[in-house]
């Protein structure tokens, strides 16, 4: 019973994300391509420096209980 | 066309009794043998020297000494290979990854899928992964309780048929999707959904935690199921007559152990000159502890006290805050048309990172005494390009 409440909780927080972002991007195409540079930039960019960020990533999920929002990845422990 | 990367990073924790230094190495290498299709490899490695806590006693403890400080030295190596194809505005991959190390042996396979809409004002992306990970035990009949079971003393015979050696499974399940938006010329924002399920064997198996007054010691229990749940959210905006883009983020984070946290961050980045960017960053992080960790399972009442059937010597389980600083110096350079950066590449990048984290455990201790390795500093250093 209890999982079923949560299950259904997390339906209704995916459904009303996907209409969350449907209502906010419908019709708005608001930057065109011939605007783009600065958004185009590499300071612009979420996690532009790849290998680097994964690394502040690793060691900071090693030392804290918490984890996610940044990229999915696996690959083994290393949590020494 | 061939892109590559290479990259290194220094962890340091400082410490008179507990100092801990890991060496990141990696490489990956990505090619593009037909128009809308890249393969992939690449390869890290964790070198692991220094000194943990392998008995966790709390402020009750009658012997100060009883903890101690076991050295450690590993190598964990992680290869990884993945394809993608692109057709459009839609990316689908895949990726397989395996790593292993002395007591830990982990297989994970990735699936992914990202599409641009609306003149690619929206990202929109959904990744998976699987991971079968495997944990060398000391072979502690899995029917003897747990308040007796011992930790495991060494990793000498694990992944072999040695009698008192056991492995233990855990299985990660991660899903993710993130949604990425252009407002306007100069801004963007993202949105992160993570959810994550672990099952199987979640301590450390080398660890043991004073459960009695009297001293007892047992091996480090955990639940055997976790479920874990992220929101980020996180903008840029760029500030066009001063060439610098500033960034603000946070994340809320709960799982099913009742650790609840939320992050902070702040980035900014100035252009030097045109081949040349300077960034500052800065990110304050805080915890609540698990349902069940305490710093002391003797005293009879939280937080000197048991909670519950399980116990714990992790202090990332335990309450805490951290500040970080750091700041970063990045290189790039493009060619053009008929043009190459030192006569080879289409691009070049490279990049030089320091970072500190300063963390503060609000309970956790060393049989009273507060640990004195919170101070830890990141180093990174890497190059990428194309050719």
């Amino acid at each position: 019973m209890a999982e079923a409440n949560v299950l259904h909780r997390y339906r209704t927080f995916a459904w009303s994300a996907a209409a969350l972002i449907a209502v906010l991007t419908s019709g708005c195409a608001t930057v065109r391509p011939e605007q783009r540079a600065a958004l185009a930039d590499p300071a612009m960019q979420f996690e532009a420096e790849g290998g680097e960020d994964e690394s502040l990533q690793h060691a900071l999920e090693n030392r804290e209980g918490a984890w996610g929002g940044g990229s999915v990845k696996g690959g083994g422990c290393g949590c020494n | 066309m061939v892109d590559f990367d290479l990259h290194a990073a220094l962890f340091h924790e400082a410490s008179p009794t507990s100092a801990m230094t890991v060496l990141a190495p990696g490489a990956s290498l990505g090619v593009t043998p037909v128009e809308g299709l890249r393969v992939g490899v690449g390869w890290e490695a964790d070198i692991v020297s220094g000194a943990t806590e392998s008995v966790k006693a709390g402020r009750l403890a009658l012997d100060p000494d009883i903890v101690s400080a076991a050295s450690i030295d590993d190598t964990r190596h992680v290869f990884t290979g993945n394809l993608a194809v692109e057709r459009g505005p839609a990316t689908l991959a895949v990726g397989y990854g395996q790593a292993s190390e002395s007591d830990y042996r982990s297989r994970s396979i990735t699936v992914s899928a990202s599409t641009d809409l609306l003149q690619r004002n929206t990202q929109l992306a959904l990744a998976y992964a699987r991971g079968f990970d495997e944990v060398c035990d000391r072979a502690n009949p899995v029917t003897r309780d747990p308040t007796v079971r011992l930790p495991l003393d060494t990793s000498d015979g694990c992944f072999t048929e040695a009698p008192e050696r056991a492995v233990r499974d855990v299985a990660l399940d991660t899903l993710q999707v993130g949604w990425t938006q252009s407002w306007t010329p100069v801004f963007v924002t993202q949105l992160v959904f993570s959810g994550g399920l672990q099952h199987g064997f979640l301590g450390n198996p080398y660890r043991s935690v004073v459960i009695g007054a009297g001293g007892q010691t047992a091996q480090e229990h955990h639940p055997e199921n976790r479920a874990r749940g992220a929101v980020a959210g996180r903008g840029r905006y760029w500030f066009r007559d001063l060439d610098l883009a500033v960034g603000v983020g946070g994340r809320a984070y709960r799982d099913t152990w009742d650790l609840l946290s939320g992050s902070y961050e702040l980035e900014a980045e100035h252009y030097l000159a045109p081949w040349l960017r300077v960034g500052a960053r800065a990110r304050y992080y805080h915890q609540t502890g698990t349902l069940f960790f305490s710093d002391d399972y003797t005293g009879g009442e939280p937080v000197l006290g048991p909670r519950g059937q399980y116990w714990t010597g992790d202090r990332e389980l335990s309450p805490l805050h951290s500040y970080l600083v750091g700041a970063k110096l990045v290189g790039a350079w493009k060619g053009g048309a008929g043009r190459r950066v030192g006569s080879l590449f289409t691009q070049l990048r490279t990049v030089v990172a320091v970072d500190f984290v300063d963390t503060r455990l609000e309970q956790f201790t060393w049989a009273g005494r507060e640990p004195d390795d919170g101070l830890a500093i990141l180093t990174t250093v890497g190059l990428s390009g194309g050719f």
